[in-house]
Order: C-alpha cells, then structure tokens, then sequence
C-alpha cells in the first residue's frame, strides 16, 4: 500500500529526534553537581557535626590524594581506555621517596629533590606502561594491571620487607601544615586541578584525548600520531600517581606498598560519579573535582554517623554501579582500548 | 574562467576477487565545472570516488591531476594535493567544536608556549565556513548539537579548507550523497556553496540519486552501469528520460531469475503490517506478505528500506503502528523475539553477521537449529555432519569438507551456507537482505533456484535486491520506497513484470 502524504517528512522527524536527545544531554551532564549540592544540604541537616570548620578540613585533607589521583586518570578514560596500575605505582612511588628523604633505613637526604625523583619515577612508569601498551597493543586493562603487581612487587623489593620511617621534618611540615585554612596536600592537589584544566581545555592535546575516546578511526584518517597521544596520556595519569604516592608517604610518615592499597576504586568511583562516561569521549576534570567531592562528602558523612567501614565500601560499590548504569548509553562499548 | 584540465582518468578498472567493480573509466575534470555521476547502486561510482581519494588502489589504469601523474596512497595523502571528499558517514568528531573540526590536526597555527589560542582559530573558521557561504553557524558549538544539514556544511567547509589550502591551481571535491539529508531550502543553499567552489576554479564532483538536483547543478554528467562508463551528457542535452534508460540499460532475461518458476502465492496472509514507523526513518508502511509469496522493497540508500528490514527482523522495534504476525500483534526488540515467530534473516554483511568465520560449515549450518541436532541434551556431532553434508550436496556447496572454516569459502559458497543454515531452522518468514551481494554469477543462479525451491515450500520472503533487475525477477510484488514512505506498489507476476525505468523514477 502507497504512504499517505502528511506533513512531516522523515528528514524532520530525524531532526526533532535529534533535539530531543540533545535536551535530555544537558540534564544528564547537570546532574553531578545538583547531586552533589543535594547531598550537602541533606548531611548538613541530618549528620551532627558536617558544618563544622573542623570537618570542613578533614573533608579538605581527605580530597586532596584522591583528587589527584582521579585528574591523572580521567584523561586515560576519556581517550577510553583504563589504568588500573594505580596501587601498584602508588605503593612504588611511597615506598621509594621514604627511602631516598632523611630516613631511618638508608643514608639519603635528598629533601625535596627525593620527592621530585619519586614524583619523575612515577611519571616514568607511566610512560612505560604507555609504549607496552601502544607497541604491543594489548589492551589497557591487561597492561595496567600487570603493572600494578609488578610495580607492588618492586615496591616490597625496595624495603625489603621492613618500612622506612622518614625522619625529614619538611614531610611533618607538609602533613599539618595549611595556608588559609586551606592544608597544604590539598592545594598541591589544586594545582594539579589547574595544570589539568588547563590541558583539557587550552591544549590541542587535550582536544585529541576527547577526539581518540569519540572515534578513534575518524582521528586516525587525519593522519595524527595517535599513539604519541597515548603514551602522553599515561605518563600524565603515571605523574599523578607519583604525586599521590609522595603524598600518602607524607601522611604516614613512613614508606609501604600499602601505600596504594584502596586507592583505584574511590578514584574510579568518583570519575564515574563526577559524569565522565567509562565509554570515553565525554567529561572531563571539573566532573572528576564534582566527583571527588560527592564521594568525599559520602565517606565523611558516613563517618561521622558511625557506619561500619565494611559496610562503607558496599556502599561505594552500590555508588559505581548506580553511576555508570545511568550513564552508560544502552549497547555502547565501554572501556575497549 | 578557466576551462583547463584538473584530473584525468585513464582506462581505470577495479577488480575484487570474484567480481569487476570498475571496467576501463575514463573521466576528465575541468576546472569551474560540475560533474555530476549517476548510476544505480553497485554501478561503481563508490569504487571509484575511493580510488580518487586513494582509499582503494585501481587494478588498471592511471590518473593525471594538474598534468602530473597522480596516484594517491591514502586520503590525507590526497588532500595534500588538492583531493577532498565529503563522506556520506559523517566524519566529524561530535563532542568537539566546529572550529575544532575543521582545524584538527592543524592545531600548530594557533599555538603560542602550549596554549592554543580557540579565538583565533574561532575567527579563521568564520573565514572558512564563509568561503563557501555560511555564515550562521557559531564557530564554537559543538558538532553533537548541531542538526544533520548544519554538520553536512561544516564536513564541506572543513573539506574544502584542506584541500583550497593545499593547492593553488584549484582542488576538486567530491560530495557522495549529499543531499540525501537535506531539505529543499538546505540543498538550495549547498548549491549556493558548491557555486561558491567553482567560481574560485575548482571542480566539484556530485553524487547523487537525485537525478533533478544533478541535472540542475552539474554542467556534464557521467551515467556508470555494472562498472562502464555508459555515457557523458552535458547538461543541456540532459532529460530525466535519457538519464533513466542509460542508467538502466537493457532488462537482463527472465531465464536467469527463472521466473518460469515464480509461484503464485497462497490466500492466506503470515504477516500483516499497518502504518508502521520508525522515527526519523520510514514511516506509514502498509502491506501484507501472503504464504509463498516475495515481496522485493526497492530503494536508494537513505529509503528507510534498511531499517524496515531491521523492524522486521527484530533488530529495532518500531514506533509506529502495528505488525501482526500470523495473525498476532507483535512488537520485537530483539532478533530472538522475531525468531520465535518465525523470522529470520539473511543479513547483508554476511561475514560479520551471516557466518561466524572461525567456525566450521557444519558447525554454521547447525547454529540455527541445535534441538534437531541434539543426542539425550548434548550435541552430537554425527547428526550435525549428516546435516552439513546432505545442504552441501541440495545446494552445491564447494568446501573442501565439512569441517572447513567458513572463513576460507568464497563469498557464493559462504551464502550458501547461510541459506543453508536460515533453512534448517524452520523458520518461514525470510527476510533477504542483498542475498546474492559479491557473490558470483554460478553462485547466484544457485540461489535463484533456492528461493524458488523455498516458495513452492511455502516460505515467505521479503527480499531487499542486490539490484534492481534481481527485485524485479525474483519478486510477487514489488514496493517502492523513496524518502521512507512508499511511492508505489507493483504488480510483478511473471506476464507482468514492470520495467526498470518505471520503478526508478518512483525511488529517486
């Protein structure tokens, strides 16, 4: 039977289709920080003892090693692929930085130029990890993860089973120390936050990682060394690490592969929670600062309500799963590279 | 303006194992000029825009561009001299900016110690979405928001400042299917761009199925059939009539699609469908397929007959009105679902949705229809191999034995084993999609006489033909789908086959 003529063509129909979707887009990426307003609001009027300025900085010191942690790995999902070499790394880059500043088990007294080497070496597993996994092209979830127990396993080889405890005052300086208010660990991951920005929004670099995570044939056929852009960006997310790894040193004022222990699932969760889609190609580090922050808030609230510890993590696995289900668009692919 | 030569093509053909997709082209470009090509799907202009922009490498032949020899080894490889084509796949990146995606790559310009300045880059994309007259679209949206004919001219305009920037003697652009998601207001405005090109002496190639928007734009038009350059006709010479019969040529015999053999349909209707719709693709589709009956859907690409294949076969459920099987309302989401009525199909791609490659032929022929090959709850192999080996005998299957992988058959013979396998699951409502598509011609033959051999079984099928000639052939009754709607409904029973020309002007 022949069509009947009415008005709207196809071509239209597509059109106001599209529109639609597009609509429904800017809610969804409004969402986290609405969240995360509700949630704040919420604690403040249910958990005695949230607006307080002594929980404000516990919040603000709680943040900072996750906040750089999350940054480093938000550019690796939104090229869409993973890094889970983050405990192993960060385990490493602890252990090694205790052993290199005034300390109890070697004769090192590199100061600060110790912290930067630490900082350098994680940078420099990134980078590796980044040329076995372009060269080879195995996928990042094989390669990260092999790195993570093998860098865990150097980690231990390091201190050789007994922990150095660091006896550098500048790492006491830094753990207690704050400047308006602010404490010193949490602007360092605020300048993380600045330098990170920055490459998302002012570099063509920044540009690409999103292009790769979109479609990454597209990206090929103009002729870009895509692979020059992956190693780049598993170098960042290894500095990142490195810089969470001196961080939690300076927090426990010693150095061990527990150290990284924890770590990849809050970060994980927060990117997630923050908008950036496991799929890649879309979000970006103000989602991660958004996620960082709800996560945060969570963890604390929950805290100062007593909640089981065990039962905090359940509550976080419950967290990723709502956010990703929510995120995800129905048959995509996530995390193939 | 200039009338001198850009590109030349010289004898160029392009042979794909078992069959030839280009027979000896010869083609000239001037500069300032349109030319248009015409031809039905599978003529060969795809092939041959791929060899232009270096995607594909010509058998034979040569090309000449600027009265150099040419001979492009990828397409940014093209580009840098000059060749530029608009895809019929968008190949924008949707979550960047418009000034984004028509820079990328060239980020370098804007660079000053690592930051890029988006400002400047902003103002150059004015530059260059002006070049060829636009100037309402906001340099810094992102593609993702943009409408379908909005990102259609970013493609061109980001086209065009690769290649303008290349060359100075003048580029050539070649725009496959343009139009195809364009309202008239819209295409109007392309040809406001494509004028825009070839004032500043550079030539344009237009592809199209629109045979009036190629008469109206193009200043020469090359018609291809079955891969020959059929005729040039310059614009002024050029009638839809003529366009038709070059394009479509002498009707191919009845013998070969057996027609002898086309069965008249029984009364009884196995599905019924009602005004059914998926949006922003086809709707208000109305028809009823009766037992032993082919029902062929012509159309172009862009038709919506492919997402009514995929409605019926349970890829997508429809949005719009009804589809009763058997006299059941029904709404699939999934293949499964359609396959529990009694559907099933035979998918174009047939090596990533026909056959699973890394299997052998029985263990394909089998995939459908494990419950007749089971032994007290486990498979057993010797009834699979007695399957596999009485199909390879019925349908002439060529293997080197029934454990070959799939993978290794020709493209005829890997068909066959799809048939076979669509066969023994029992269903008998079959959707064919381009079922004879790079298979040769024994092979095809073959599968003529198999879809005869399935109605007078008293299977239904609803065949998207490989080409035009094969719809007709094969089919009861043929609909005609243009623009997602269906223009006209034929009657093809074997004294009353229509003729190609007629059903052409209803698809374009």
């Amino acid at each position: 039977m022949i069509s009947e003529n009415t008005n709207l063509s196809i071509a239209e129909e597509f059109a106001a289709k599209m529109k639609k979707d597009n609509q429904k887009q800017k809610i969804i990426s409004a969402a986290p920080f609405v969240i995360l307003l509700f949630l704040v609001a919420v604690m403040g009027i249910t958990v005695k003892g949230f607006f307080t300025f002594d929980n404000f900085t516990s919040i603000l010191n709680q943040l900072a090693s996750p906040l750089a942690l999350s940054l480093g790995l938000t550019f690796v999902i939104i090229m869409g692929s993973i890094d889970l070499s983050v405990e192993g790394v960060v385990g490493f880059v602890g252990s090694i930085v205790t052993l290199m500043v005034l300390n109890t088990k070697t004769d090192s007294d590199l100061g600060l130029a110790g912290m930067a080497v630490a900082v350098l070496a994680g940078m420099a597993i990134g980078f590796i990890t980044g040329v076995i996994h372009v060269k080879s092209m195995l996928p990042s979830f094989m390669v990260t993860f092999a790195v993570s127990k093998i860098m865990s396993g150097f980690a231990v080889l390091s201190y050789k089973g007994e922990p150095a405890m660091v006896k550098e005052p500048l790492f006491q300086q830094i753990a207690q120390g704050s400047f308006i208010g602010i404490p010193v660990l949490t602007w360092i991951a605020f300048i993380i936050f600045a330098i990170a920005f920055f490459l998302e929004r002012y570099t063509a670099f920044g540009r690409y990682v999103f292009a790769i995570g979109d479609n990454e044939s597209i990206v090929r056929n103009t002729g870009i060394n895509i692979d020059k852009i992956k190693i780049l960006v598993f170098t960042w997310s290894g500095f990142c690490m490195g810089i969470a790894g001196v961080m939690g040193a300076i927090r426990i004022g010693r150095g061990e592969v527990l150290i990284g222990n924890g770590t990849l699932f809050p970060s994980i969760t927060a990117i997630v929670v923050g908008g950036t889609s496991l799929a890649g190609g879309k979000g970006g580090v103000v989602n991660t600062l958004v996620g960082v922050l709800i996560v945060t808030v969570i963890q604390n609230g929950l805290i100062l309500l007593g909640v089981n510890p065990y039962i905090q993590l359940a509550i976080q696995g419950i967290i990723i799963i709502l956010a990703v289900s929510l995120s995800v668009t129905r048959g995509k692919k996530v995390i193939t590279k | 303006m200039q009338n001198r030569t850009l590109f030349k093509a010289e004898n160029i053909s392009k042979e794909y194992p078992g069959t030839v997709a280009l027979r000896g082209i010869n083609m000239e470009i001037n500069a300032g000029e349109v030319v248009g090509l015409i031809g039905e799907n599978g003529a060969g202009k795809s092939t041959l825009l791929k060899i232009i922009m270096g995607i594909e490498q010509p058998t034979t032949g040569r090309m000449e561009l600027h009265g150099k020899e040419y001979a492009p080894q990828n397409p940014i490889h093209a580009n840098s001299l000059g060749v530029g084509m608009v895809f019929q796949e968008q190949s924008l990146i949707q979550n960047l900016t418009v000034g984004q995606n028509i820079f990328f790559g060239q980020e370098k310009k804007y660079r000053k110690f690592g930051v890029v300045n988006w400002k400047r880059m902003y103002e150059d994309t004015k530059q260059a979405l002006a070049a060829i007259g636009i100037s309402n679209v906001r340099p810094d949206r992102k593609v993702s928001q943009l409408d379908f004919a909005t990102r259609q001219m970013v493609e061109i305009a980001k086209v065009f400042n690769i290649v303008s920037n290349a060359s100075v003697e003048g580029s050539i652009i070649l725009l496959d299917e343009p139009t195809s998601v364009l309202n008239d207001e819209e295409v109007k405005q392309l040809y406001k761009q494509i004028d825009k090109m070839r004032k500043a002496g550079n030539a344009v190639v237009f592809v199209s199925h629109r045979l009036d928007e190629v008469m109206e734009i193009s200043d020469r038009i090359y018609i291809f059939k079955d891969g020959s350059n059929v005729g040039i006709m310059k614009k002024e010479e050029a009638n839809e009539m003529l366009l038709y019969e070059k394009m479509v040529g002498r009707t191919a015999t009845g013998e070969y699609y057996k027609v002898d053999r086309q069965t008249t349909p029984d009364k009884e209707v196995v599905m019924e469908v009602k005004n059914l719709g998926l949006t922003g693709y086809f709707m208000n589709v109305s028809f009823k397929l009766h037992k032993g009956e082919v029902i062929g859907i012509c159309g172009v690409v862009g038709s919506g007959k492919e997402h009514l294949c995929a409605v019926i076969c349970g890829d997508e459920a429809h949005t719009a009105g009804e589809m009763i099987i058997k006299g059941k309302r029904k709404v699939f989401s999934d293949p499964c679902d359609s396959r529990k009525s009694g559907i099933l199909s035979i998918p174009k791609e047939r090596r990533e949705e026909g056959i699973i490659g890394s299997l052998s032929i029985h263990e394909n022929i089998c995939l459908s229809s494990y419950p007749s090959v089971k032994k007290k709850g486990f498979i057993s192999k010797k009834l699979q191999y007695q399957k596999a080996l009485e199909w390879i005998d019925r349908l002439g299957i060529k293997c080197s034995g029934i454990k070959e992988r799939t993978e290794f058959l020709s493209g005829g013979n890997a068909q066959k084993v799809v048939f076979a396998r669509v066969l023994s699951s029992g269903a008998d409502i079959l959707v064919l999609n381009h079922p004879t598509r790079g298979v040769d011609i024994g092979a095809k033959e073959d599968i003529y006489g198999i879809i005869r051999d399935m109605t007078a079984a008293g299977k239904s099928v609803i065949l998207l033909g490989d080409t035009l000639d094969e719809c007709i052939g094969l089919s009861n009754r043929i609909l005609v789908m243009k623009d997602g709607k269906v223009t006209k409904e034929y009657d093809a029973s074997p004294s009353n086959k229509p003729e190609q020309v007629d059903i052409v002007r209803y698809m374009m």
